[in-house]
Protein backbone atom coordinates (compact mmCIF):
# COMPACT_ATOMS: atom_id res chain seq x y z
CA UNK A 1 0.00 0.00 0.00
CA UNK A 2 1.46 3.37 -1.02
CA UNK A 3 2.04 5.80 1.82
CA UNK A 4 3.52 8.83 0.13
CA UNK A 5 4.05 11.95 2.13
CA UNK A 6 0.56 13.36 2.60
CA UNK A 7 -1.27 15.49 5.07
CA UNK A 8 -3.92 14.02 7.38
CA UNK A 9 -6.62 15.83 5.40
CA UNK A 10 -5.49 14.08 2.22
CA UNK A 11 -5.81 10.78 4.03
CA UNK A 12 -9.31 11.66 5.21
CA UNK A 13 -10.41 12.45 1.67
CA UNK A 14 -8.97 9.19 0.41
CA UNK A 15 -10.66 6.81 2.78
CA UNK A 16 -14.24 7.92 2.26
CA UNK A 17 -16.27 4.96 1.05
CA UNK A 18 -13.91 2.39 2.50
CA UNK A 19 -14.48 0.00 5.38
CA UNK A 20 -12.93 1.51 8.48
CA UNK A 21 -12.33 0.88 12.14
CA UNK A 22 -12.98 3.81 14.41
CA UNK A 23 -11.74 3.55 17.96
CA UNK A 24 -13.05 5.93 20.57
CA UNK A 25 -11.20 7.25 23.61
CA UNK A 26 -13.45 5.03 25.71
CA UNK A 27 -12.07 1.94 23.98
CA UNK A 28 -15.23 1.12 22.04
CA UNK A 29 -14.68 -0.01 18.47
CA UNK A 30 -16.88 0.81 15.49
CA UNK A 31 -16.54 -0.94 12.16
CA UNK A 32 -18.36 0.04 9.02
CA UNK A 33 -18.17 1.91 5.74
CA UNK A 34 -17.07 5.51 6.09
CA UNK A 35 -19.82 7.73 4.69
CA UNK A 36 -18.22 11.08 5.46
CA UNK A 37 -16.26 13.03 8.01
CA UNK A 38 -15.18 16.60 8.73
CA UNK A 39 -12.22 18.49 10.11
CA UNK A 40 -13.29 17.87 13.70
CA UNK A 41 -13.26 14.12 13.06
CA UNK A 42 -17.03 13.97 13.37
CA UNK A 43 -17.81 10.77 11.48
CA UNK A 44 -20.76 9.24 9.69
CA UNK A 45 -20.53 5.48 9.20
CA UNK A 46 -22.87 3.07 7.43
CA UNK A 47 -23.58 -0.52 8.44
CA UNK A 48 -21.87 0.05 11.76
CA UNK A 49 -20.99 -2.63 14.25
CA UNK A 50 -20.06 -1.76 17.80
CA UNK A 51 -17.43 -3.84 19.59
CA UNK A 52 -16.65 -3.67 23.28
CA UNK A 53 -14.47 -6.68 24.10
CA UNK A 54 -16.96 -8.94 22.27
CA UNK A 55 -19.68 -7.75 19.93
CA UNK A 56 -22.27 -5.59 21.62
CA UNK A 57 -24.76 -3.92 19.33
CA UNK A 58 -25.37 -3.81 15.60
CA UNK A 59 -26.35 -0.46 14.20
CA UNK A 60 -27.81 -0.44 10.75
CA UNK A 61 -27.99 2.65 8.64
CA UNK A 62 -25.98 5.70 9.59
CA UNK A 63 -24.20 6.23 12.84
CA UNK A 64 -22.70 9.62 13.72
CA UNK A 65 -19.74 9.82 16.03
CA UNK A 66 -18.76 13.04 17.73
CA UNK A 67 -15.20 13.91 16.81
CA UNK A 68 -13.82 14.65 20.26
CA UNK A 69 -14.38 11.02 21.26
CA UNK A 70 -12.46 9.61 18.30
CA UNK A 71 -9.04 8.15 19.06
CA UNK A 72 -8.29 6.96 15.54
CA UNK A 73 -9.76 6.09 12.16
CA UNK A 74 -8.17 3.20 10.34
CA UNK A 75 -8.93 1.37 7.14
CA UNK A 76 -9.51 -2.35 7.42
CA UNK A 77 -9.10 -5.11 4.92
CA UNK A 78 -12.38 -7.00 5.04
CA UNK A 79 -11.70 -10.74 4.94
CA UNK A 80 -14.95 -12.50 4.10
CA UNK B 1 -15.63 24.84 10.42
CA UNK B 2 -11.91 24.04 10.75
CA UNK B 3 -10.86 25.05 7.25
CA UNK B 4 -12.63 25.76 3.99
CA UNK B 5 -10.22 23.82 1.80
CA UNK B 6 -11.67 20.47 2.84
CA UNK B 7 -15.45 20.50 2.56
CA UNK B 8 -17.77 22.94 0.86
CA UNK B 9 -20.10 24.88 3.20
CA UNK B 10 -23.11 24.57 0.84
CA UNK B 11 -24.53 21.15 -0.01
CA UNK B 12 -22.92 20.81 -3.43
CA UNK B 13 -20.89 17.64 -3.48
CA UNK B 14 -19.76 16.03 -0.20
CA UNK B 15 -21.96 16.40 2.84
CA UNK B 16 -20.62 16.69 6.34
CA UNK B 17 -21.74 14.27 9.03
CA UNK B 18 -23.78 17.12 10.52
CA UNK B 19 -25.68 17.52 7.25
CA UNK B 20 -26.70 13.90 7.51
CA UNK B 21 -27.94 14.44 11.06
CA UNK B 22 -30.18 17.13 9.60
CA UNK B 23 -32.00 14.36 7.74
CA UNK B 24 -33.01 12.92 11.12
CA UNK B 25 -34.75 16.12 12.24
CA UNK B 26 -38.21 15.42 13.60
CA UNK B 27 -37.43 11.71 13.58
CA UNK B 28 -36.88 9.52 16.58
CA UNK B 29 -33.19 8.93 17.23
CA UNK B 30 -30.96 7.01 19.55
CA UNK B 31 -28.16 8.89 21.33
CA UNK B 32 -25.32 7.25 23.18
CA UNK B 33 -23.75 9.49 25.78
CA UNK B 34 -20.84 9.45 28.19
CA UNK B 35 -21.31 7.93 31.63
CA UNK B 36 -23.17 4.94 30.19
CA UNK B 37 -26.29 6.84 29.30
CA UNK B 38 -28.59 6.39 26.34
CA UNK B 39 -31.41 8.54 25.10
CA UNK B 40 -34.26 7.73 22.77
CA UNK B 41 -36.33 10.66 21.64
CA UNK B 42 -37.50 12.89 18.81
CA UNK B 43 -34.88 15.25 17.47
CA UNK B 44 -36.27 18.78 17.35
CA UNK B 45 -33.04 20.75 16.99
CA UNK B 46 -29.29 20.43 17.03
CA UNK B 47 -26.20 22.51 16.38
CA UNK B 48 -22.54 22.04 15.46
CA UNK B 49 -21.67 21.20 19.08
CA UNK B 50 -24.29 18.47 18.96
CA UNK B 51 -26.31 20.33 21.58
CA UNK B 52 -29.77 18.89 20.96
CA UNK B 53 -33.38 19.42 21.82
CA UNK B 54 -35.12 16.10 22.22
CA UNK B 55 -38.81 15.59 22.79
CA UNK B 56 -40.57 12.63 24.39
CA UNK B 57 -37.30 11.21 25.68
CA UNK B 58 -36.54 8.00 27.46
CA UNK B 59 -33.18 8.06 29.26
CA UNK B 60 -31.48 4.80 30.21
CA UNK B 61 -28.65 4.85 32.76
CA UNK B 62 -26.68 1.62 32.99
CA UNK B 63 -24.68 0.76 36.08
CA UNK B 64 -22.56 -2.23 37.02
CA UNK B 65 -22.55 -3.40 40.58
CA UNK B 66 -19.76 -5.75 41.50
CA UNK B 67 -20.25 -8.07 44.45
CA UNK B 68 -17.25 -7.74 46.75
CA UNK B 69 -17.13 -11.43 47.53
CA UNK B 70 -18.28 -13.25 44.42
CA UNK B 71 -17.05 -10.56 41.98
CA UNK B 72 -20.33 -11.02 40.21
CA UNK B 73 -21.23 -8.26 37.77
CA UNK B 74 -24.78 -7.11 38.20
CA UNK B 75 -25.96 -4.85 35.36
CA UNK B 76 -28.72 -2.48 36.30
CA UNK B 77 -30.45 0.02 34.11
CA UNK B 78 -32.59 2.88 35.28
CA UNK B 79 -35.03 4.55 32.94
CA UNK B 80 -36.89 7.80 33.15
CA UNK B 81 -39.12 9.73 30.79
CA UNK B 82 -38.68 13.42 30.02
CA UNK B 83 -41.12 15.37 27.84
CA UNK B 84 -38.61 17.95 26.59
CA UNK B 85 -34.86 17.88 27.06
CA UNK B 86 -31.86 20.04 26.22
CA UNK B 87 -28.76 17.92 25.76
CA UNK B 88 -25.35 19.58 26.03
CA UNK B 89 -23.26 18.43 23.10
CA UNK B 90 -20.04 17.61 24.88
CA UNK B 91 -21.68 14.57 26.49
CA UNK B 92 -22.75 13.07 23.18
CA UNK B 93 -20.83 10.11 21.82
CA UNK B 94 -23.00 8.67 19.06
CA UNK B 95 -26.23 9.52 17.23
CA UNK B 96 -28.17 6.99 15.18
CA UNK B 97 -31.67 6.07 14.08
CA UNK B 98 -33.38 3.96 16.78
CA UNK B 99 -32.05 0.42 17.02
CA UNK B 100 -34.10 -1.95 14.97
CA UNK B 101 -33.57 -5.64 14.26
CA UNK B 102 -32.65 -6.26 10.61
Amino acid sequence: MSMRKQTPSDFLKQIIGRPVVVKLNSGVDYRGVLACLDGYMNIAIEQTEEYVNGQLKNKYGDAFLRGNNVLYISTQKRKV
Amino acid sequence: MADEAEQQPSTNTVEEPLDLIRLSLDERIYVKMRNDRELRGRLHAYDQHLNMILGDVEETVTTVEIDEETYEELYKSTKRNIPMLFVRGDGVVLVAPPLRVG
